[in-house]
């Protein structure tokens, strides 16, 4: 039970300290990164959940899976879009 | 049940066959838009005969699987999205300014709408995570179409959204470690009132408001609203925003203590009040065209606020039916008036609200639009935005004691009609008319004009609905 709510002490923490710095930082980089710690909190959370009992809850695991997946996509397309310099006038239109 | 998973797929395949073919015809996009809208009529009319059916999908049952249910209410939203979805679609394919001619319009609004039909038809917390990070992602997708000017605004949404749904699922998280179930009925027998569950009810609220732009966590939408092309910006307005309200409305109505509820009703009611005001007024001093019409949903989503707050405390069913139709029709009337704008915008050529100087002159077709919508927003009779209005003051004149509310509700009005009239007096002063840089586009303009004139309609139809929605609830 402790190792459990270690992690789930762990999840939360990640989960504000990626909020905290999604508010205060400036830079897109870094609010990207934030919404990532805040997510694998999230993730933390849930793993820690579906392992509290002896037989592990499959649900949660699922659900956390599905989580990355779409984590993962979000952030590939929040980098395309800090990463585009809004000044560049040859930028291809997307067809 | 087939005709609203239809209504869903027929989209969702149209917007594979786009991106895997490699065209943007938009064609395909408006016949498969009618075909869906025929396809959600046909289950609506399905819902009138035989009343509220279930669908477990691969059948499997939950806590498995995922449980569909086709309610009155998600028939009802399942119309009015292909509706919208197809009156845009039009618009966008027929004016020369829509910006979104042979773009990735056509795919992504496609998916846009399958998206809303998965939420509306869901009933479970974790599908309703999925599907609102589908519409978030899309909606990002769809504001940056206008071009790289709309890059910044874009990916604060984004951000934004990301965050208020790492909020929601660690609220989902919390919920399910309490009780061990996701479906939205199994929840409702078992919820108490501890500490866990209204702090996972606290970080649902907070991540579905951020979502849905109440106030006071609304700072996002004008900025990622009016950036984007016109055709998207009335989608976002009318449709994006009210998908995260639906998740709300169910998790209180349903999941959440009654005692818990009735606090929080309070909270919300003012806040609909604080959006109604704040949102008015902001709308009465921005000197963009766009804006305004952006902060105006802001303001008339203080109204639904309003209706699920009084809602959640008298526990008076009739103010879910004005809030829906608040929603309805405030989508209709907001599609009308962003086209109105957009078109306006693009033949005046300037985004400042003087610009519109002589507009009833100069394009009264589209004036004449946005001053019809405008009257829907402000609730002038026989406007479907009256109906609403209309349901929501009926219990509020019942007791003194309520009548404190019906001055908030008179507040929210006057702001709304003072930015209509900001707009339209500045379109009536003929002096000096801005002159127009393109002819104007009469048919586009009457485009524009149809959603405000289906809104009108809309009062002439909600009697029965009504009725219905009473007897049968949503």
């Amino acid at each position: 039970m402790t190792s459990t709510l270690i992690y789930l002490c762990g999840g939360v923490t990640l989960w504000v300290v990626g909020l905290h710095a999604l508010l205060v930082q400036r830079h897109a980089l870094r609010r990207i990164m934030a919404v990532n710690v805040m997510g694998s909190g999230v993730f933390m959370v849930m793993v820690a959940l579906a392992s509290r009992d002896a037989a592990v809850d499959p649900v949660l695991q699922a659900l956390v899976v599905t989580g990355l997946v779409v984590a993962a996509s979000a952030t590939a397309f929040a980098l395309r879009l800090a990463t585009a310099d809004p000044l560049d006038k040859n930028e291809p239109e997307r067809k | 049940m087939s005709a609203a998973l239809l209504s869903l797929l027929i989209p969702l395949i149209s917007a594979l066959v786009l991106l895997l073919l490699r065209v943007r015809v938009g064609g395909l996009v408006i016949l498969a838009n009618a075909t869906s809208l025929g396809c959600a009529a046909l289950a609506l009319y399905q819902v009138v005969i035989n009343g509220t059916q279930q669908l477990n999908l691969g059948g499997w049952e939950t806590p498995l699987g995922i449980r569909f249910e086709l309610g009155p209410l998600t028939a009802l939203l399942l119309v009015f999205t292909a509706l919208i979805h197809l009156l845009v679609a039009i618009y966008a394919q027929r004016s020369r300014h829509s910006q979104t001619r042979d773009t990735d319009f056509w795919p992504l609004s496609c998916l846009l709408h399958a998206s809303l039909g998965a939420l509306w038809l869901s009933r479970d917390l974790f599908n309703w995570y999925v599907t609102l990070e589908l519409l978030g992602l899309v909606a990002v997708a769809m504001v940056i179409l206008s071009g790289p000017r709309s890059h910044v605004p874009a990916l604060r949404y984004l951000l934004l959204s990301l965050a208020a749904s790492l909020c929601y699922l660690l609220g989902v998280a919390l919920l399910y470690g309490q009780y061990g179930v996701l479906d939205i009925r199994a929840l409702a027998g078992v919820t108490s009132n501890d500490q866990v569950t209204r702090l996972a009810l606290l970080l649902l609220t907070l991540g579905l408001m951020v979502k849905a732009a109440l106030w006071p966590l609304h700072q996002w939408l004008p900025a990622a609203h009016a950036a984007a092309p016109t055709a998207v910006s009335a989608l976002l307005s009318a449709l994006v925003v009210k998908g995260p309200l639906f998740i709300l409305w169910m998790l209180w109505d349903n999941v959440a203590p009654a005692e818990l509820a009735r606090q929080a009703g309070i909270f919300f009611a003012v806040a609909g009040i604080a959006a109604l005001v704040s949102g008015g007024l902001a709308a009465l001093r921005t000197p963009w065209i766009k804006v305004l019409v952006a902060y105006s949903t802001v303001a008339q989503l203080g109204y639904a606020l309003l209706a699920l707050g009084l809602l959640l405390y008298w526990q008076d069913a009739n103010m879910s039916i004005a809030l829906w139709l608040f929603v309805i029709a405030h989508g209709l009337a907001k599609v009308s008036m962003f086209l109105a704008a957009g078109e306006m915008q693009a033949t005046l050529g300037s985004r400042h609200v003087s610009a519109l100087k002589g507009a009833s002159q100069t394009m009264p077709v589209a004036m004449f639009a946005f001053a019809v919508a405008g009257g829907s927003l402000i609730g002038l009779p026989p406007s479907g935005g009256f109906v609403a209005k209309w349901v929501l003051l009926q219990p509020l004149f019942l007791e003194p004691a309520r009548w404190p509310w019906a001055l908030g509700v008179l507040l929210g009005t006057l702001a709304s009609a003072g930015y209509v009239f900001r707009v339209v007096t500045i379109a009536f002063d003929r002096a000096d008319p801005n002159p127009p840089d393109y002819d104007s586009d009469v048919s586009a303009q009457w485009l524009a004009m149809l959603p405000a004139l289906i809104v009108w309609a809309m009062a002439l139809m909600s009697e029965p609905l009504i009725e219905w929605f009473r007897e049968v609830g949503l």
